[in-house]
């Protein structure tokens, strides 16, 4: 097998989070390439959670995919929730210890998915049991591995001397041992792995022998029936990280030395990492300040920003949101201040811990008054690291804030990739002012950006209001479109010095018969459905946008000409194919055909597959709804 | 500096263009007096204010001035310090500003306990929109611009002050320019968090809280007698308690002077440099982050920084 997908899936809490990164990192010490979702409900124990991920011999997977080969649940609402998502002949594990467990008695279970399921059942002539269901499965030839969750408790219980309390704490190893059973997986990698997660001597004991006594247990039975290819991906080293963590070492590469935070999910792990590795190795120090809230966060981050750090912000919407009227102080200001917008499914606190492309347009025109700012998006991990860096350096060489937005699919996906490279990375101040001035003009209006000198350096005057050469309010109209055109001018120098192909990416053949637009979290399932389209003779190609200030206007146009704009289909994660909307508002193209998904889910390929066959036969809206 | 700081020096030619006779102008003298009177380096020190008359203040003072948001001033002023400790930040903030909008910065600063000095014009209303009623109105006035009594209780400044642990509490009037010079001083000297509540009448729109009424009432809480200091931590509940009583007398008296200080708090900087063993000495606004244009954290820094995060094959 070159490909291998599966879902963990079990209760928040239940320690689904360590079977992920357990099994996560013992591909990836084995050469593979992985990704790895996470879905969860706003909840701290119990919901039902689970992990989706592609394992790859030949690459570093950046979508993912359904049917999967394995579905592997910690307890019976896994089974219900997600037995469809198998693939033929694809494995099941479960605990038949829960086999008279009724899906009509779990509390857990939303009742949305409980009526769905009794209107199914009553189809299929199932009872409702655990047991009625895996024998239909069996039927249908799923490979049914049905392991006594109980039994291997107890018997590691016995063999280690485990305290009888603490023996269910090592649930998430039978999932482990049955996964890496039948993948094949290296015993190596995988004893390091669990090494690497559990710090404690005796707990990572008592999980490797549970781990082991699995893997036996099920070999005995099944062999190694899933066995990946050997790797083909050669790599001295390589990065397994979530979103969060990819921007926050990131930003401690690009130099931020301030970052405030509210809590907020999918945003605050960010922050929690930066405060981790707040010492920097020795290199310095990094100052996380967690504020009282969103207002003081941004404000607090532009104050550090005018004594000459680098300084950031972590959020979500509704922090966002709150964060508006700083930023409108930092532009009037000329500050440069990062924004790292990590989008959910709103409105309101919608699906908190969802994923959403919803904030766009919000991110694009959110102000009083006008001013210029940046507005970059990230589409994987890789992209979202380099992004962060070029989000500080353009933010000082313009002077403006810049927004850079990323997802809760992101956010909260694990992933391998490559190790940056470093001789790609640039810091970049800006001008700065010359020591030793006679007088300091902090807006001085020779140029549209003005040398900058920061807090300490000279004595200097900042307003909200309009103000003059010195920072001093000023009202006068003459004043006011002088400095207006001095701010806003800096659009155009963005826009000429920005080059073009930083600003989009495209992949596909030449001359596509249809073109995708999306951007984000959609490039990975965008990029890959293109491949498999191409495959099978249709000529699709996907324009992904990474900036939407500047906009790739030039690009965007020419590929949309080409193509036909009756070809063009907007790919995103939201209900009004907003990135759409500012095609249409920098091109005077009107694309008016889009496949959206809003369900807090990513799209899949598959679904997305589905979707440009179906725009082929002339649908001109598909809405995306796969995933559980 | 060589030359010794004086008030002319720390005069702006910005028009100062407060109504005649507002409480403002006592504030503002007081401050030129203090800041001369302790030779501040201009260029380290930042006047933070917020929006409203008050906020204009910085505009007038040749030191750097931060004119903020309403309400946010804190938290600029907070963002300002942390990068950069060695700077002297004064905060000037109007009463709707910092107990209105801004009540949740004004809490958690007390806690943070930062070398910060928060200034309240106090006038009991909000006067550049025209003499609404602010949170230092007490219930049932109306002064002349509200067309209804005040529906709503005043808060206690000073008591709220206390709760949230600030280290340096105090109350000024602003037409005792002198008594308030030196509160200014002494806050700004005080190592932590400094609260100083300054009565100051609204010429315009207050026409309860005149300078008469103000003349009639306060009386020196250090002449009266009172000790601020709390001398040891153990020390802190008596002392604050007898502070909170005494933030709460009646009409006929008003206190002016320093109501508390407490030294035994660590300022929030120091708590930053237990953590950051460089903070003090690179603070995020002056430490190097590039070498000719290529990141202080290289290759191999990341990787041991990191290391959790990586495989190597």
């Amino acid at each position: 097998m070159k490909t291998l997908r599966y879902i963990l899936g079990g209760p928040q809490g239940g320690g689904l989070e360590t079977s992920s990164e357990v099994l996560s990192w013992a591909f990836a010490r084995s050469g593979y390439g992985v990704i790895s979702d996470r879905e969860y409900f706003s909840n701290i124990k119990g919901r039902h959670s689970y992990v989706h991920a592609t394992v790859s011999a030949t690459e570093y997977p950046k979508s993912l995919d359904y049917p999967v080969d394995i579905v592997a649940a910690m307890d019976a609402e896994t089974v219900f929730t997600h037995f469809q998502d198998l693939r033929e002949g694809g494995y099941l594990i479960y605990n038949v210890d829960e086999d008279k467990t009724l899906y009509s008695s779990i509390p857990s279970m939303e009742h949305d998915l409980r009526d769905r399921l009794t209107a199914l059942f009553k189809e299929l002539g199932i009872d409702g049991t655990l047991a009625s269901l895996t024998k239909y499965l069996r039927s249908r030839g799923v490979r049914v591995i049905a392991l006594s969750y109980k039994e291997l408790l107890s018997e590691i219980q016995r063999k280690e001397g485990i305290v009888p309390s603490q023996v269910s704490r090592y649930i998430s190893s039978i999932i482990i041992g049955a996964v890496a059973a039948i993948t094949g997986l290296d015993p190596n990698a995988l004893d390091q792995s669990l090494r690497r997660r559990f710090r404690n001597e005796e707990v990572y004991r008592h999980n490797r022998a549970l781990a082991m006594l699995v893997i036996d247990t099920v070999r005995s039975q099944f062999g190694s029936e899933l066995k990946l290819d050997e790797p083909s991906i050669k790599s001295k080293e390589v990065l397994v990280v979530s979103g969060n963590d990819a921007v926050a070492m990131a930003k401690t590469v690009a130099g931020v030395r301030f970052q405030a935070y509210y809590p907020i999910t999918p945003a605050a792990d960010e922050s929690f990492t930066l405060e981790e590795y707040e010492t920097l190795g020795g290199a310095g120090s990094i100052v996380v300040f967690q504020t009282e809230d969103e207002l003081s966060a941004i404000n607090a981050a532009i104050g550090a920003a005018l004594t000459g750090a680098r300084a950031s912000v972590a959020t979500s919407g509704p922090g966002f949101d709150l964060m508006v009227e700083g930023l409108s102080w930092a532009g009037q200001n000329e500050v440069p201040v990062v924004v790292t917008y990590y989008q959910r499914g709103g409105p309101s606190t919608g699906q908190p811990t969802r994923g959403g492309q919803s904030d766009l347009l919000s991110s694009v025109f959110a102000s009083h008054g006008e001013y210029p700012r940046i507005v970059l998006a990230s589409g994987d991990h890789e992209e979202a690291f380099y992004d962060t860096i070029d989000a500080f350096n353009y933010a000082e060489t313009y002077q403006v804030p810049v927004i850079h937005l990323l997802d809760k699919f992101l956010a909260n996906t694990i992933a391998t990739i490559s190790m940056p490279d470093f001789s790609k990375i640039r810091i970049t101040r800006g001008v700065l002012a010359s020591k030793g001035l006679r007088e300091y003009r902090r807006f001085d209006m020779s140029s549209p950006i003005s040398p900058r000198a920061f807090l300490g350096d000279y004595v200097m005057w900042y307003s909200g209001d309009e103000h003059d050469e010195y920072g001093h309010i000023d009202e006068d109209p003459v004043n006011r479109v002088r400095m207006m055109e001095k701010r806003m001018r800096k659009l155009e120098i963005i826009e000429r010095e920005i080059p073009e192909e930083r600003r989009y990416a495209y992949y596909g053949p030449d001359k596509p018969s249809i073109l995708l637009i999306g951007w984000g979290f959609v490039k990975g399932a965008a990029v890959k459905a293109v491949e498999e389209l191409n495959e099978e003779g249709i000529r699709a190609g996907y324009f992904h946008i990474r900036t939407f200030i500047p906009f790739p206007t030039n690009s965007v146009t020419k590929f949309i000409r080409e193509v036909g704009l009756e070809n063009v289909v907007a790919v995103e994660h939201n209900y009004m194919a907003q990135a759409a909307k500012l095609v249409t508002m920098n091109t005077g193209l009107l694309v008016s055909k889009s496949i959206v998904k809003f369900t807090g889910r990513p799209i899949y390929v598959n679904e997305l597959v589905n979707a440009v066959k179906n725009v082929m036969k002339g649908s001109t809206r598909e809405v995306l709804s796969y995933g559980a | 500096m060589a030359r010794k700081l004086t008030i002319q020096d720390l005069k702006t030619n910005v028009w100062v263009d407060w109504c005649p006779g507002c409480g403002n102008f006592g504030i503002l003298s007081a401050m030129y007096q203090a800041f001369a009177e302790l030779n501040l380096d201009p260029q380290k020190t930042v006047v933070v204010s917020g929006i409203g008359c008050s906020g204009k203040i910085a505009h007038f003072i040749n030191v750097s001035g931060v004119h903020t948001l309403h309400g946010r001033s804190l938290a600029f002023a907070q963002g300002i310090k942390y990068a950069n400790p060695d700077l002297t930040v004064v905060v000037n903030v109007g009463d709707g500003d910092l107990l209105g909008i801004g009540a949740a910065h004004f809490v958690a600063l007390g806690r943070r306990n930062p070398d910060i000095v928060v200034i309240m014009h106090d006038n009991t209303v909000y006067g550049l929109t025209k003499g609404q009623a602010s949170p230092t109105l007490r219930i049932n006035l109306k002064p002349k611009a509200l067309p209804k009594p005040n529906i709503q209780d005043a808060v206690n400044p000073i008591g709220l002050a206390i709760a949230a642990g600030y280290t340096f509490i105090a109350r000024g009037y602003a037409a005792r320019v002198q008594h308030l010079k030196e509160l200014i001083k002494k806050a700004i000297e005080h190592r932590g968090a400094a609260f100083i509540d300054v009565l100051q009448p609204c010429v315009t729109y207050d026409d309860i809280h005149t300078y008469d009424y103000y003349n009639q009432r306060v009386y020196d809480l250090q002449e009266a007698g009172w000790d601020p200091l709390v001398r040891n931590p153990e020390e802190l509940p008596e002392k604050a308690a007898q502070a909170l009583a005494k933030s709460y007398e009646g009409d006929g008296k008003i206190s002016i002077g320093i109501f508390l200080i407490n030294p035994h708090v660590s300022t929030f900087e120091e708590r930053l440099a237990n953590r950051l063993p460089d903070y003090l000495k690179a603070p995020p606004a002056r430490e190097a982050i590039e070498v000719d244009g290529r990141p202080v954290i290289d290759h191999e820094l990341f990787k041991r920084i990191f290391s959790r995060y990586i495989i190597e094959f």
